[in-house]
């Protein structure tokens, strides 16, 4: 007999040996040890080879077979029914073919089961705890920018689409400038409200040039942001 | 409560919750019998079923849960692939079907018939939440005992650990169990 050398990953040394026995149509109670080790050997052989990973286990089943092949040999004076040297590892392969065999049946099972799909869990617990730790989870510059548009809306100061004309003129506040302000007010105060920072001035350039300095404080990790809620205040801390 | 108030509610339930929902917890909420809770709660299978609906009320062990149906899957998985879809693999699967039958099982025994190292699969079947730690064998060194969990039961589809189907044992293969004891 020859071996056929097949690159599958074995699951482990009873997998190819099982698959020597399939491949041979060898009959599993009545295994011709001789043919069986020599392919086993060969193809432990390829995987050197190869470069395969020889685990241990596959090298202690070359020795299994060996021995049982040396069993074999030796002739036996005792009675009849003494055990045949092969019993154990039959056993051992018929076991291992059950729970293949099983294995399968849960891979059909498996596979209907996916079809039916169920919802992804939804975070619906309600904690007080919880809910402290949301207030203050850092916003993102979208908010802010939203938060923004609103204010220039509540005073009208939305550029006007019908007539893009401009008037140019000179900065009054610079965003270093700003940035001063806004570090002087949470020097005072731990915790301020953005819309409070901006009543300081309701001057469109101001409004432009404190999101700009906030922006930039946030960027240098001097100052956090915090919304307790969707659409909520938002409010300015000092780091 | 009468049935069809608890049926109503069962299914609020289950649709809110998503996961499947012990009927522990339903009967502690409800505070009804647990077995008024049963009677409901088949009753709503079987209107689902009848009804031709689009959802399943799965039981599986005494969890129920809610479910899109297995004939709309094509459409359903065109919006949602869940992460498991792509199933167990075949090292996977063999270990749990071992785990599912001999359980309560160790480790060592897992490998002898499996014939190689089992320790990573079995230690990420215990991540995917299909298998824990039932128990720890009176023996030196306490090794822990694997069985079957109820995320196994839903996974396969099954309402109970008494549904696998029985072992194809050959007429003449019945030395399993007298070999486990020389072994020990």
């Amino acid at each position: 007999m020859e071996y056929v050398v097949n690159l599958n990953k074995f699951q482990g040394p009873f997998d190819l040996l099982f698959q020597l026995i399939e491949d041979n149509e060898i009959d599993i109670y009545d295994i011709p040890i001789s043919e069986v080790t020599q392919q086993y050997l060969g193809y432990l052989d390829q995987m050197v080879e190869y470069n395969m990973d020889l685990t241990s286990e596959f090298i202690l089943m070359a020795s299994t077979l060996i021995e049982i092949k040396s069993k074999m040999l030796l002739p036996s004076f005792k009675e009849k029914d003494e055990e045949d040297p092969r019993d154990n590892l039959v056993n051992r392969l018929l076991e291992y073919k059950l729970f293949k065999e099983v294995s399968e049946d849960f891979k059909d099972k498996e596979r209907a089961e996916l079809k039916f799909i169920p919802k992804p869990k939804e975070e619906i617990e309600y904690d007080e705890k919880l809910n402290e730790q949301v207030l203050f989870e850092e916003i993102n510059v979208y908010d802010l920018m939203n938060s923004i548009n609103s204010l220039l809306k509540r005073r009208k100061l939305e550029i006007n689409r019908e007539s893009p004309t401009f008037k140019f003129r000179e900065d009054h506040y610079s965003v270093n400038k700003c940035i001063k302000i806004v570090k002087n007010i949470l020097k005072e105060k731990n915790k301020v409200n953005l819309i409070d920072v901006f009543k300081i001035d309701f001057n469109k350039g101001f409004i432009i040039a404190i999101f700009l300095s906030i922006l930039e404080l946030s960027r240098e990790k001097n100052v956090k942001i915090l919304q307790d809620n969707l659409f909520g205040e938002i409010y300015l801390m000092s780091v | 409560m009468d049935k069809s108030e608890i049926k109503s509610a069962v299914e609020s339930m289950l649709f809110i919750w998503g996961d499947s929902l012990d009927i522990k917890d339903i009967v502690e909420i409800l505070e009804v019998e647990k077995k008024r809770v049963e009677e409901a709660v088949d009753a709503l299978i079987l209107d689902y079923e009848n009804q031709d609906r689009g959802i399943v009320l799965k039981k599986f062990g005494e969890s129920y849960q809610l479910k899109t149906k297995d004939k709309n899957y094509k459409y359903v998985s065109t919006l949602y692939k869940p992460n498991t879809h792509r199933g167990l693999s075949d090292a996977a699967m063999e270990t749990l079907s071992i785990i599912a039958y001999k359980q309560p099982i160790t480790k060592i025994e897992i490998e002898q018939i499996r014939g190689i190292k089992s320790s990573y699969i079995i230690n990420a079947l215990k991540d995917k939440g299909l298998i824990e730690v039932v128990d720890r064998l009176d023996k030196p060194g306490n090794p822990m005992l694997y069985g079957t969990s109820m995320d196994f039961l839903s996974y396969f589809g099954l309402k109970s650990i008494d549904e696998l189907p029985k072992l194809p044992y050959d007429k003449d293969f019945d030395i399993l169990d007298e070999k486990d004891e020389k072994n020990e």
